[in-house]
């Protein structure tokens, strides 16, 4: 009722005013800046600035919304136009009157269609009325709406994913029909976020998620998909030190909240969740990446979605396009890895060791003639020369010659090269009326930089979509094909462990090493009958041959029913199957073959017999998978209720996948004539030297595996004048867990969630900040570990017992309260954007509670077992997540810069069992959590500096202690000092691009902040027995008395004292700061249109130079060590070059 | 509600009523699916069979006792490297494990206890009738056997001497009688120890079968209790049962071996399965240690020399048990084991010597010299051994332990026997020289029993024994 009254007085103000005569004159200049200001207010200001009058003031004021303005020199039309944008009034300037009248009131329904460019129609435009943020509805499948406007002026706004918006005034009593442009160029704006059941738009959801869109997927140059989102999102963590039998994933997404159940987040690719190697997918295939973080948006992969869930979209084709040929290809070059990164003994000083030892007796036993195993060269001319075989001068000049050796060199230059990856890919995607298509092929070639290693890839895609049965119907089809193959002939690595070893002579001929036997033995041993026993590191290398192939592939089928407006059915269907052949032939020429050959010679009456065959011996494993998969699923769309659009979803769902693992060993294979020859598995051998019996390693095994899932969902979102969105989804998840009673089989999980887009608001005035929506939801993700089970499990060892039968271990006892793990998250965020979305980001805030965590006890030995499994455990994370960008001009460079944060802070809550000492605790290496810390912390023993013998010290019962046994073995946990978590806290990268005209310049720079590592030194017990190669700290070790003061390296002490050695490595000393910041890449590009140049045969063409993994730019150790490669060599800097075409 | 949401909820409750249809009829056979096939519920039983015939869990025995014994000695570039368990134990120092926990000697044997329990819980879950009774009954013998096997021979280690004055009030050794492994359990009086012990064995003495299998030389028999028991009680000092149980063993006509049929010459010159054996089990290995300090071919490990010194040439024991390993002494032979490891099993030999030692402590000179003659004729060379007659049954007795400890060195018996044998004031003194250091222990020590583990005083809140 107000608005007509309104509307009628403004009318005969109109009318009164129109009387006066109209004259013209210079439109006057306004200078002014003023925030959130009434209407009124800012026509006093032009009325101080410009004389103009208005009228209308008594009705209008509290009509209109405030205002932000800030002009300069702005003529007067110019000024208006922004103060009555949105406002329910216009204006008119009749002389130096402005005259605010009301707007002329419609009231009544617009209907309409919207169709693309080929007129198909679109379903699921968003409609609003400019202005009037209380208006919204959608479009139907047919690509009909219908809304009510209020005004005769009203413009409506049409947007949706991938097209561009459009106003429109929609004539009185006609049918609009309005036609969308599809966008161009990457989707900044409007962001989809696939979940595997359903899409729709970052902007229009509650829950968290992040997506890497095409453009940025194809930013980095690797063969790998996963690399392709390292560095680039929010709140995933790729893990780089990752300790065995810690159970940690190589991707986390937001920290970590399962113990011993399956750290790894899902992978969904189109719909269903991908059961075989993600190596196996095209980067070039792939549409999108969408990870999806919190409950609402996880919750609906239910008892899998623990851990986060990353969906991949592959490619499609569109509707009535012609024929788009589009190739791409890079060259990568990649450096040497640096051997000499980690930091070990020289080969002097560990001869030095070595001769300390000789003199202590230490080799005795090994030297004595009736041991036959290998000793190492230097201990051999220290043998002969105290024997007095060899001279003193002349032991003294090989001795030299040994530490001026190192076997490093010799390992770079004959294992090692320069790595060559080579990509191909093509593509062609188009579609008619009726149907798309996409197809490609690829193809990767990756020369390892290790010699003798290879990997080559073939992949194959195809898509299409038909539209049946009037267009009610579509059907999609899609295959894809992988095959793969790795050649694994070379590890890196070469037994023995003495570090002056030469694997060649000067002239490039393969050298023995010492490992095994000693020399003067394999000479002898079995006069001639034997084969030869030497170890040859440049003939191992030349004759592996040890492959895996790879085949995978994917068969989906979609069907997609409208039953009526906005309500369809469809049914999908996905077939998977992957194979993996492992195939490895050790000939008789490889150590390994000749060796066991040899080992197993039996000798009686002068002859050798082998009971291993003289000839190869070929391993092969094979795992294959199938997987079945099938959903039915409602899709429900609606405005409900006038004013609201409500979207829902349920449905039902099979997935089987079956597994099957099989293993064989040939003896006696030969591989050009592929006969192999049978052996006796159930005698005991007499081992060649004197080891005792022992059977012909029989390795066959057969074994299968089925996960089996019934689910049932429902989910849906319901939002309410284009303002307050609620949703919730709900999912009952079974499965065949093992040794579970049926009635507990099964998992309800849930979430709800809301969003408010407070920038619709009427009262909303922050004009600066022009979208802000707030959203929060909560809701549980589930977790499952299949190696538990509610009844006493054991296994059937492999080949039986000594006695020729079968045994069987118990692996699991009783455990009759098994529950499934419960992952709570509560997340908060905040989307903003502002200046038309050049500035904009996201801000998270999220509370991660795992529940009934599988938890692993040790249980005290009497019981019989070291270890119990069970719901003992509960986790709580929290954190942020923070990104940000800023897309701006300056002249023709245009810059975009994106800043990622994430921040975690994991601690266990509860465990319930009781623990051991603190040695289970120390280093890292086992989980061991203690609540109130992180699940991966680091604890070390204080530290209390060298006695005055050099021996380290630490803390016993409040005082000074060289009893490394018991402070190893205390009970008490407060003897341990935390020193941090071994992930990082915060972490995230800061990305630029910049372009100019043709030209791109983007770099990537991420950091991991606030955890810590432990760096390794000299332990003498490690080194003097081969465990380990020592560090050059021994150079900086105690020597003299006083040196204490000067140093924390202990004194050498002939003794295998390794509780001093784990003292000192697990003591506080050598904890360092992991803190560090990288420059990851550098991509420089040249992209041409055919708009640039005319006579350009190709439609586009874009050549990049990118460098990989450039270096570090700051860390907080002062120990050089990269806290991504704590142990290991860092990986090397890469250069590609690369062209991408569409024809 | 309109039409559209009467077809929309009409729509939903199709697909829920399809897929509770589905599931009513399929849906338990497709979740009921074996994740894993490798994996088994034990319940049947040939599942309690395959776990009792788990010989790297059930045929394993402590190594510490016959390591801290005085069998053997160590050079010092031996003891450098033989692990901190091994090098503390060797030398009888108060605190062995300092600190590190996963002690094999106690965790293999109750394992075994463990095992036992699965299966005879799992056993009182089969119904038996005429066509499974004897297997059943096997089964129940077995797993009995088991648990008073490893029972016996953790209290060898961490709990004191049977002295009957005491026994009432001696910690004993914590009692496991169930699979349930919350289950909390406490340390027993020695007097409750012995008696499960002895309760369990004479129970599998009657249900076992009175058959060795040398097929199956892992699985115990009625010969084996009987065997047991008998090695129990001597270890109680109660030598008139030992005598009955030996007596009843040796009634049923077990064989012994004639060294004279073996090759010296062989590394390993008992088969693993030879007529003697009654039960077999080998030392454990220990996964913390570099070197198996017990073992045939270990570098500078030596036998004691006055026990090498006892043997007359004729005996062809000092060839088969012994050999040389470079330095001052030798070293050790193959066992009953047929490997290169340490026998700790039960054969037909010891029941001689139980036999013989409790005819000698009778004061049956006659029946003592009759059993070791039994024994010896099948030990030296033919034709050389003459029949040994004894004038004084503490000559006798003399006899029988010097034999004894020649016939069962390194078969973890000699822990066991000195600790009674001091008891009756044998008054043996131990002694070792490591690095130039003398170290001793006295006949009455507290380091006759071994401290808990440190993982087990932590996780069960046991009470240690005093060093």
């Amino acid at each position: 009722m107000g608005i007509l009254r309104l509307a009628v007085s403004t009318i005969l103000i109109a009318c009164l005013l129109n009387s006066v005569p109209a004259y013209s004159q210079p439109s006057p200049l306004i200078t002014f800046t003023k925030k959130n200001i009434t209407l009124r207010e800012a026509l006093d200001e032009i009325h101080k600035q410009t004389n103009y009058t208005y009228a209308g003031e008594s009705i209008f004021t509290q009509y209109s919304h405030r205002i932000s303005i800030s002009v300069r020199n702005a003529p007067l039309s110019l000024v208006l136009d922004s103060c009555f944008r949105d406002q329910p009034f216009t204006y008119e300037i009749v002389g130096t009157a402005i005259v605010v009248q009301a707007r002329p009131v419609r009231d009544q329904t617009v209907h309409g269609w919207i169709f693309d460019e080929k007129k198909q129609p679109l379903e699921g435009v968003t409609i609003l009325v400019r202005g009037e943020p209380m208006t919204a509805a959608v479009s139907r499948v047919s690509g009909e709406f219908s809304i009510h406007m209020h005004f005769a002026d009203d413009r409506l706004v049409f947007s949706s994913v991938g097209y561009e918006m459009q106003e429109l005034m929609p004539k009185e009593g006609e049918d609009a029909v309005v036609i969308l442009r599809e966008k161009i160029g990457e989707l900044s704006d409007v962001v989809v976020v696939h979940n595997g059941y359903t899409e729709k738009t970052l902007k229009a959801s509650t829950g968290s998620s992040d997506v890497v869109g095409t453009a940025l997927i194809s930013r980095r140059v690797s063969t790998s998909l996963m690399d392709r989102i390292d560095g680039v999102t929010s709140s995933v963590l790729f893990n780089k030190n990752i300790q065995a039998n810690t159970n940690q994933s190589s991707i986390t997404i937001r920290g970590r909240s399962t113990i011993f159940a399956n750290p790894n987040p899902l992978i969904v690719i189109d719909n269903f969740p991908y059961y075989g190697d993600i190596g196996n997918i095209n980067p070039e295939d792939v549409e999108s990446i969408t990870i999806l973080k919190d409950a609402a948006a996880a919750s609906i992969w239910g008892a899998a979605s623990g851990n986060g869930v990353i969906v991949i979209t592959t490619k499609k084709g569109k509707l009535n396009q012609a024929p788009k040929w589009s190739f791409t290809t890079s060259q990568t070059v990649g450096e040497k890895p640096d051997l000499y990164y980690q930091p070990v003994l020289s080969s002097a000083d560990y001869i030095d060791i070595q001769q300390f030892l000789f003199r202590n007796k230490f080799y005795n036993g090994a030297l004595s003639p009736f041991q036959h195993g290998a000793i190492t060269p230097a201990v051999e001319i220290f043998d002969a020369a105290s024997k007095g075989t060899l001279s003193s001068t002349d032991s003294a000049t090989q001795i030299n010659l040994l530490k001026g050796q190192d076997k490093r060199r010799d390992l770079s230059r004959y294992f090692y090269q320069h790595s060559l990856n080579s990509q191909y890919a093509l593509n062609v995607t188009g579609g008619g009326a009726k149907n798309n298509y996409y197809l490609s092929g690829g193809f990767d070639e990756n020369r390892s930089n290790l010699v003798r290693n290879l990997y080559k890839r073939a992949t194959l895609t195809g898509s299409n979509t038909y539209l049946v049965l009037q267009d009610r119907m579509e059907v999609t089809t899609g295959v894809s094909f992988a095959s793969s193959k790795f050649y694994n002939n070379n590890s890196g690595v070469v037994p023995g462990y003495y570090p002056y070893a030469k694997y060649a002579d000067a002239r490039g001929n393969p050298l023995p090493i010492n490992i095994g036997f000693k020399n003067s033995y394999i000479d002898t041993v079995g006069g001639g009958q034997l084969l030869d026993w030497h170890y040859v590191p440049l003939n191992e290398l030349k004759n592996s041959d040890n492959t895996t192939n790879l085949a995978d592939y994917r068969i989906n089928v979609g069907i997609k029913y409208a039953v009526r407006k906005g309500l369809d059915i469809r049914a999908y269907y996905q077939y998977g199957w992957g194979d993996s052949i492992g195939s490895n032939y050790q000939s008789i020429q490889t150590y390994f073959a000749r060796n066991l050959i040899n080992s197993f010679a039996q000798y009686k009456n002068g002859l050798f017999t082998f009971p291993v065959p003289q000839g190869g011996i070929l391993d092969e494993t094979r795992n294959t998978y199938a997987a079945n998969s099938a959903r039915l699923q409602v899709n429900y769309q609606d405005s409900l209720f006038r004013r609201g659009l409500l979207n829902a979803t349920a449905g039902a769902e099979v997935r089987d996948i079956e597994g099957e693992s099989r293993r064989t060993r040939l003896y006696g294979y030969e591989k050009g004539v592929g006969s192999s020859r049978p052996v006796n598995y159930d005698s005991s051998w007499q081992q060649f030297p004197n080891f005792g019996t022992s059977k012909i390693p029989y390795l066959d095994l057969n074994g299968n595996t089925a996960e089996r899932y019934i689910s049932y969902y429902v989910n849906g979102d319901y939002t309410y004048l284009g303002r307050y969105t609620l949703s919730a989804s709900a999912r009952w998840d079974e499965s065949n867990l093992f040794g579970v009673k049926a009635n507990q089989r099964g998992v309800p999980l849930w979430s709800v969630g809301g969003a408010w887009f407070l920038s619709r608001e009427k009262f909303y005035k922050a004009d600066w900040l022009s979208f802000l929506k707030l959203r929060v939801t909560d809701g549980f993700n589930g977790n499952i570990d299949r190696s538990t089970s509610a009844f006493t499990t054991a296994y059937f060892n492999q080949g039986g017992n000594s006695y020729g039968v079968g045994s069987a271990t118990i692996t699991n006892p009783a455990n009759p309260s098994l529950r499934w793990e419960k992952i709570n998250i509560f997340n908060a965020g905040l989307d903003f954007s502002f200046r038309e979305d050049r500035f904009g980001g996201s801000i998270d805030y999220f509370i991660k509670e795992g529940e009934d965590l599988i938890g692993e006890s040790p249980l005290d030995p009497t019981v019989g077992l070291t270890t119990f499994r069970s719901n003992v455990a509960n986790m709580s994370d929290h954190g942020i997540d923070f990104s940000m960008h800023a897309n701006n001009r300056i002249g023709n460079i245009h810059w975009n810069s994106i800043l990622l944060f994430s921040y975690v802070e994991d601690k266990v809550t509860v465990y319930k069992e009781k623990i051991g000492p603190v040695y289970n605790y120390l280093g890292g290496t086992s989980i061991s959590p203690i609540v109130g810390r992180p699940l991966y912390s680091l604890f070390a023993l204080r530290w209390m500096g060298l006695d005055s013998k050099g021996n380290p010290q630490g803390l016993l019962d409040g005082k000074v202690s060289t009893q490394y046994g018991a402070m190893l073995g205390s009970g008490d946990l407060n003897d341990l000092v935390y020193m941090g978590p071994l992930t990082p806290r915060g972490f995230g990268s800061w990305r630029n691009n910049l372009s100019w005209r043709q030209w791109g310049l983007s770099w990537n720079i991420v950091y991991k902040l606030g955890y810590v590592f432990q760096r390794s030194s000299i332990l003498y017990s490690y080194v003097f027995t081969g465990g380990s190669p020592g560090s050059p700290d021994y150079e900086r070790r105690w020597q003299n008395p006083g040196d204490e003061a000067n140093t924390n390296v202990p004194s050498m002490v002939y003794s295998l004292d390794r509780s001093r050695d784990n003292f000192y490595q697990n003591s506080t000393v050598l904890t360092e700061k992991g803190d560090h910041i990288r420059l990851q890449d550098i991509q420089l590009s040249y992209d041409l249109v055919r708009s640039d140049i005319r006579r350009l045969p190709v439609s586009r063409v874009k050549i990049y130079l990118y460098a990989n993994n450039i270096g570090i730019i700051w860390k907080a150790n002062h120990a050089g060590l990269d806290p991504d490669y704590v142990t290991g060599v860092p990986n090397p800097r890469t250069l590609a070059i690369g062209l991408k075409t569409d024809f | 509600m309109n039409r559209t949401m009467w077809s929309f909820f009409g729509s939903w409750l199709l697909l829920i009523l399809a897929g509770g249809l589905v599931g009513s009829c399929h849906k338990q056979d497709f979740l009921g699916k074996n994740p894993n096939s490798t994996l088994i519920v034990p319940s049947t039983l040939s599942d309690f069979q395959s776990l009792l015939d788990n010989d790297l869990v059930m045929n394993q025995v402590p190594a510490l006792g016959e390591i801290s014994a005085d069998n053997y000695y160590m050079g010092d570039d031996l003891w450098q490297i033989a692990g901190t368990r091994v090098q503390n134990a060797y030398l009888w120092k108060p605190d062995i494990f300092v600190g590190q926990g996963s002690v094999e000697d106690w965790n293999f044997p109750y394992q075994q206890v463990y095992y036992a329990n699965v299966v005879l819980d799992g056993l009182g879950k089969i119904k038996t009738d005429n066509s499974n009774l004897a297997t059943w009954n096997d089964l129940k013998g077995q797993a009995l056997f088991a648990r008073a096997f490893g029972l016996f021979n953790v209290a060898q280690l961490f709990a004191p001497v049977y002295d009957v004055t005491s026994a009432d009030s001696d910690p004993g050794v914590p009692l496991r009688l169930t699979e349930d492994v919350q289950a909390q359990v406490v340390r027993s009086t020695i007097k409750q120890t012995y008696n499960q012990i002895t309760g369990d064995l004479r129970l599998a003495a009657g249900l076992l079968s009175s058959k060795v299998l040398m097929t199956f030389v892992n699985r115990s028999s009625r010969p084996a209790a009987l065997a047991m028991l008998a090695r129990v009680y001597l270890s109680m000092r109660k030598y008139d049962s030992a005598m009955i149980y030996a007596d009843d063993a040796l009634s049923l006509s077990l064989p012994l071996l004639d060294y004279n049929s073996l090759n010296a010459g062989a590394i390993t010159p008992f088969p693993r399965q030879n007529a003697e054996i009654l039960f077999q089990a080998q030392f454990v290995n220990y996964s913390s240690s570099n070197s198996q300090v017990l073992a045939y071919g270990t570098t500078s490990c030596f036998a004691d020399s006055t026990l090498i010194k006892s043997y007359d040439s004729n005996d062809l024991r000092l060839v088969l048990y012994y050999a040389s390993v470079g330095g001052p002494g030798v070293g050790l032979n193959g066992s009953y084991t047929g490997s290169i490891f340490p026998f700790g099993g039960l054969a037909t030999d010891e029941l001689y010597l139980i036999r013989a030692e409790c005819k000698a402590r009778k004061g049956d000179t006659g029946g003592a010299a009759d059993d070791l003659n039994t024994l010896l004729l099948k030990r030296w060379k033919t034709g050389k051994f003459s029949n040994l007659a004894f004038s004084s049954s503490k000559a006798a007795l003399d006899s029988v332990l010097l034999e004894r400890r020649k016939e069962m060195p390194f078969r973890n018996v000699r822990w066991s026997d000195l600790r009674r044998l001091n008891k009756e004031s044998a008054s043996i003194m131990l002694t070792r020289v490591t690095n130039g250091l003398i170290y001793t222990l006295a006949p009455i020590d507290k380091r006759y029993v071994l401290p808990i583990p440190p993982d087990v005083l932590q996780l069960s809140g046991i009470a240690n024994n005093p060093r």
